[in-house]
C-alpha cells in the first residue's frame, strides 16, 4: 500500500511536470524573432494535403516546436550550462569560453575560398580601379581565435596561410599588416567584433599608410550607452557571460556628417543611437548592415575621397577616418552585388581600401 | 516521428497518453492503433499505405493457414505470405543493390529504381512474418480481430527501431492488458533514461564521430577515438530506442523482451551477440538457424548455417558490401569459437577475452560505419599507423577534451556498474527512501536537460532507422 503511494506520488510529479510543459508549448504564442540569436523564428506550418502528404509538413513542425518553444532561452541555457560545466565540454555550439572572452571555433582555412575572396576584389579592381589614379589598400581584420585559440588548446585555421594567400591574390594593393596593432582585449567579450575606443593603433596605422595621420586629431569624446551588451556569442552560446557595453566616439566630424543609405534613400547619423535598444546594439555605428552608404563630412578641409569595401567591422572603423575624408563611401557586397558597383560610384583619384575580417574571407562564399 | 523530437515529447504523447487511459478497456486498441498510424504516418505517410496492405495480406493468410492447417496449401499460404513479405523488402531496401552489382559484373547499364526506404520497413516485416509463421507452426491461433493485429504490427513504440516483437509474447496482452501505477512509473523511468542515453549521450558521440568525418587532417589517436565513439554511439542510439520502447510499452500495458544485457562485458562473440540485438538473433535463431538444421548437425553443415545466417544478418542491416562484410566477420568468429575454440577458450583469462571482444567489435564497427569497403580498410589501416599520418594533432587533443569526459561516462554507463550500485543501495532502507525522493527530481531535472538538449539541436539521427 505504501509502495503504491510513493509510486502515485513519483508518477503525479513528473507527469503534471510534463503536462504543463506540453500545455505551454500548445499555448505558447509565437515570436517572430529570437533576440538572443538574432535569428528569425519559425513559424506554425500551414496544414495543407500538399505538404503533409510529401512529409513537409511534419518536418516543418518540428522546426517550429523546437523554435517556438516556451522558456526557450532558458532551455538552451540548461544544455549550454550541462555541456560546458557537467560534462566538461570544451565548447557549446562552437562558442568557447577564455578569460571572459567568448570565441567561435573556426577551422580549417578553406583555401578555396580566400582564393576566391582574393578573386572577387582582384576583379573589382580591374573593372573599376586599374586604370584609374585611385590608390588601393587592403587589411585583413584577426578574429578572436588568431589571439585566443592556439595558446589556449583551440584549433585554428592557418592563419599566416590566409595572410599570405590574400596578399599574393591581391598585388595590386598595398597590404595593411594590423594584427599587431590589436589585443584580445580590444574586442568584446560576448560579441565578435572589435570595440571602437580601443583602435587608435589600428587607425594610425591604416592612416599613417593611407598617408592621412595629419589630418586625424586624437581629441575625442568617449560615450557611453548606460545599456548592457550581450553580443552575438552571448546568445549563440547560450552560457552566462559577463555583458559588454558600447562605446562610441564623437567628434567635430563624426557631430557634423550625414550618412546616405543608397538602399532606403534615407539620411541618418553617424551614430544611429535608436540601434541601441534594438536587435543588435553594435548596429549604432552607421546604422549597422546596409549595402552602400555613403558620408559626407561638411567640416572636411580637404578634397579627399574614401571608399571602403567592408563587413561589419568597418562600421566602427570608418568614423574614426572620416575627418580626414569629405566623402567616405562604404560598400558591403555581401549585400549588394559586385556587379552593381559602377551604378553608384565613379572611381578616379579616391583612396580604396578594401578591409575585411579573417571570418569573412574563410567563408567568402557570401561575397556577391 | 522520432521519440527524440518536441513533437513527439510535447504534442503527441501527452494527447495520446490522456486519450488512452480515458478510453474504456474495449477501445484501447483502436486508440493505440490510430495513434500509431498518425505517428508512423507524420514522417511517411505515403508508406503508411505498405504497411497497411502487408497487415492485410498476412491478416487473409493467417487465417487460410489456420483453416488448412494440415495440408499443402497451409504450406502454400505460408509461402505467399513470405514471398510478399520479402519481396516488398527487396524492392524497397535491395533492389538498387542487386541492380548495382549486376551491372558491375555484366557491364550492363540497368537504371537505378531509387526508391525511398520506408521507415521500419525491416523490423515490421520480421514482426509480421514471426506471427504467420507462428501460425503455421501452430503456436499461436490466427488473429481473427484485425485491429488486433495492426495494433501488433504498428504499436508506435517499437513500430520503427524494434526490438521485435513476436507476435505471441504480446498475443495476451492484445486481449487483456494490466495497467498500472507500479509498470506506469517503471515505464516513465525507462523512456527518461533510454531518452537520456540517446539525446545526452549518443547524439555527443555523434557530434564527435562528425567531427573526425569532416577533418582533413587525420591522425592515428583520431581513428580510435572515432572508432570508440561510433561503437559507443551506435550502442545508446539503439539501446536507447529500446529503452524507450520497452518503457512505452509497459505505461501501455505490455512487456516486451530486453533488446541488450550490456554487451560490452562480453567475454567471447558468441556472448556478445546474446547481448547485443537480442531481438533480432533470436529472431534469425528460432526463423532460420534452427529450421536450417542448427548445431545438431555436422560440422561442414554448421558452418554452413552460421555462414548463412550471419550473411543475411549483416544484408538486413543494410544494402551494402559492408553490412554484409561485417555481419561474415561475425560468422567466421562464431565458426572459430564454436567449432575450434570452445574448449580452449575457457583457459585463456578473461580478461584477454574481453579485450578480444572489444578490440573485434570496435574494428567491426568501423565497418559497418563505413560507406564502402575502400574506407573501412583505409580506416583500419590508419588506425595501426598506415599512411605515415601522424599520432595527434590539435583538433584530435581538443577532441578528446572537449568529449573525453563522455566517453568516459558512456564506457561507464554502457557496463552494469550503476545498475549494481543501485541495487546494491536499494538494499538499504535509508537508500530506498533517498531514491524514491530522488526520482521524480532527477527525472525532472532529466527532462528540462534533454528539452534543452532537443530545443537548441541541429543534429538528432536515430543510426537504426535507416535498417
Amino acid at each position: 500500500m505504501k509502495m503504491k503511494k510513493t509510486n502515485l506520488i513519483i508518477v503525479a510529479t513528473v507527469v503534471l511536470f510534463w503536462l504543463l510543459l506540453s500545455f505551454a508549448a500548445w499555448i505558447n504564442p509565437s515570436k517572430d524573432i529570437s533576440l538572443s540569436e538574432r535569428r528569425l523564428l519559425k513559424q506554425a506550418p500551414k496544414l495543407e494535403l500538399g505538404s503533409v502528404a510529401s512529409g513537409q509538413f511534419m518536418r516543418d513542425f518540428e522546426d517550429y516546436a523546437k523554435d517556438q518553444f516556451p522558456a526557450r532561452d532558458t532551455f538552451r541555457m540548461f544544455k549550454a550550462l550541462s555541456r560546458y560545466y557537467v560534462l566538461s565540454q570544451a565548447d557549446n555550439n562552437d562558442i568557447y569560453i577564455v578569460d571572459g572572452y567568448a570565441a567561435k571555433l573556426e577551422f580549417p582555412l578553406k583555401e578555396n575560398s580566400v582564393n576566391k575572396a582574393a578573386a572577387k576584389f582582384r576583379a573589382i579592381y580591374e573593372e573599376h580601379m586599374k586604370d584609374t589614379n585611385c590608390k588601393v589598400y587592403l587589411s585583413v581584420i584577426p578574429d578572436k581565435n588568431y589571439y585566443l585559440a592556439s595558446k589556449n588548446g583551440y584549433p585554428v585555421m592557418d592563419y599566416e596561410s590566409l595572410f599570405s594567400l590574400i596578399r599574393e591574390g591581391t598585388d595590386f594593393a598595398e597590404y595593411i599588416d594590423i594584427t599587431g596593432d590589436l589585443t584580445i582585449s580590444d574586442y568584446y567579450k560576448t560579441d565578435l567584433h572589435w570595440k571602437q575606443e580601443n583602435l587608435a593603433a589600428v587607425v594610425d596605422k591604416i592612416a599613417g599608410a593611407l598617408g592621412v595621420s595629419e589630418e586625424l586629431s586624437p581629441n575625442y569624446t568617449v560615450q557611453v550607452d548606460d545599456k548592457v551588451f550581450y553580443g552575438v556569442y552571448a546568445g549563440q552560446s547560450a552560457l552566462p557571460l559577463k555583458p559588454d557595453r558600447i562605446l562610441y566616439l564623437t567628434n567635430e566630424a563624426t557631430e557634423n556628417s550625414t550618412v546616405y543609405n543608397a538602399e532606403s534613400e534615407l539620411y541618418a547619423p553617424v551614430y544611429d543611437l535608436e540601434k541601441l535598444s534594438g536587435r543588435d546594439p553594435y548596429d549604432v555605428y552607421l546604422s549597422g548592415a546596409v549595402p552602400l552608404m555613403v558620408i559626407e563630412n561638411p567640416t572636411a578641409t580637404t578634397e579627399r575621397e574614401l571608399v571602403i569595401f567592408r563587413d561589419s567591422f568597418g562600421s566602427s572603423l570608418a568614423p574614426l577616418l572620416l575627418e580626414a575624408y569629405s566623402k567616405v563611401t562604404l560598400i558591403d557586397i555581401r549585400y549588394m552585388a559586385s556587379s552593381l558597383i559602377g551604378d553608384y560610384i565613379s572611381f578616379s583619384n579616391q583612396d580604396v581600401l578594401f578591409l575585411y575580417n579573417t571570418l569573412i574571407l574563410n567563408s567568402s562564399e557570401m561575397l556577391r | 516521428m522520432l521519440f527524440s523530437s518536441i513533437t513527439f515529447l510535447y504534442y503527441f504523447l501527452p494527447i495520446v497518453l490522456i486519450i488512452y487511459f480515458l478510453t474504456p478497456k474495449k477501445g484501447k486498441n483502436l486508440v493505440l492503433m490510430i495513434a500509431s498510424f498518425v505517428f508512423y504516418g507524420w514522417g511517411e505517410p505515403v508508406y503508411l499505405l505498405f504497411m497497411l496492405l502487408s497487415v492485410a495480406v498476412h491478416y487473409v493468410l493467417a487465417l487460410l493457414i489456420e483453416r488448412h492447417q494440415g495440408r499443402k496449401l497451409a504450406k502454400v499460404w505460408l509461402v505467399l505470405a513470405v514471398t510478399f513479405s520479402l519481396a516488398l523488402l527487396g524492392y524497397f531496401k535491395y533492389a538498387d543493390f542487386f541492380i548495382q552489382n549486376f551491372n558491375a559484373a555484366t557491364g550492363m547499364s540497368l537504371p537505378l529504381l531509387k526508391v525511398a526506404l520506408p521507415i521500419g520497413i525491416s523490423f515490421y516485416t520480421f514482426q509480421i512474418l514471426s506471427y504467420t509463421v507462428d501460425v503455421h507452426r501452430r503456436e499461436t491461433p490466427a488473429q481473427r480481430n484485425v485491429i488486433k493485429l495492426a495494433t501488433y504490427v504498428s504499436m508506435f513504440p517499437q513500430l520503427i527501431a524494434g526490438p521485435i516483437v513476436r507476435y505471441v509474447d504480446v498475443a495476451a496482452g492484445l486481449d487483456e492488458r494490466e495497467h498500472s501505477i507500479e509498470k506506469f512509473r517503471s515505464g516513465l523511468r525507462r523512456f527518461l533514461i533510454g531518452l537520456a542515453k540517446k539525446v545526452i549521450l549518443a547524439n555527443s558521440l555523434g557530434e564527435l564521430c562528425q567531427i573526425f568525418l569532416k577533418t582533413t587532417d587525420q591522425t592515428v589517436l583520431f581513428h580510435w577515438i572515432y572508432a570508440v565513439a561510433f561503437t559507443l554511439q551506435i550502442y545508446f542510439d539503439f539501446s536507447g530506442y529500446s529503452d524507450m520502447a520497452i518503457g512505452l510499452g509497459r505505461i501501455l500495458g505490455f512487456e516486451f523482451l530486453e533488446n541488450f544485457n550490456y554487451p560490452f562485458i562480453s567475454k567471447s562473440i558468441t556472448e556478445f551477440w546474446r547481448r547485443w540485438h537480442i531481438s533480432l538473433s533470436s529472431w534469425f535463431r528460432d526463423y532460420l538457424y534452427i529450421p536450417l538444421g542448427g548445431s545438431r548437425v555436422g560440422r561442414g553443415r554448421l558452418v554452413f548455417n552460421i555462414l548463412v545466417v550471419w550473411l543475411l544478418t549483416g544484408f538486413w542491416h543494410g544494402a551494402a558490401w559492408n553490412f554484409i562484410v561485417w555481419g561474415l566477420i561475425f560468422a567466421v568468429l562464431l565458426v572459430v569459437e564454436k567449432v575450434w575454440l570452445s574448449s580452449i577458450l575457457e583457459k585463456i583469462p578473461g580478461w584477454i577475452r574481453h579485450l578480444f571482444v572489444l578490440l573485434v567489435v570496435l574494428l567491426s564497427f568501423v565497418v559497418f560505419d563505413a560507406a564502402n569497403l575502400t574506407i573501412a580498410g583505409q580506416r583500419i589501416a590508419a588506425m595501426f599507423g598506415a599512411g605515415s599520418l601522424p599520432w595527434a594533432d590539435t583538433v584530435t587533443y581538443y577532441s578528446l577534451r572537449s568529449y573525453g569526459l563522455i566517453i568516459v561516462l558512456a564506457a561507464v554507463c554502457s557496463t552494469p556498474l550503476i545498475k549494481w550500485a543501485v541495487e546494491k543501495l536499494r538494499t538499504r532502507r535509508w537508500a530506498e527512501k533517498m531514491l524514491a525522493v530522488a526520482e521524480p527530481v532527477v527525472s525532472i531535472v532529466f527532462l528540462l536537460v534533454m528539452t534543452g538538449y532537443l530545443v537548441d539541436s541541429s543534429f538528432n539521427p536515430f543510426l537504426y532507422f535507416r535498417f
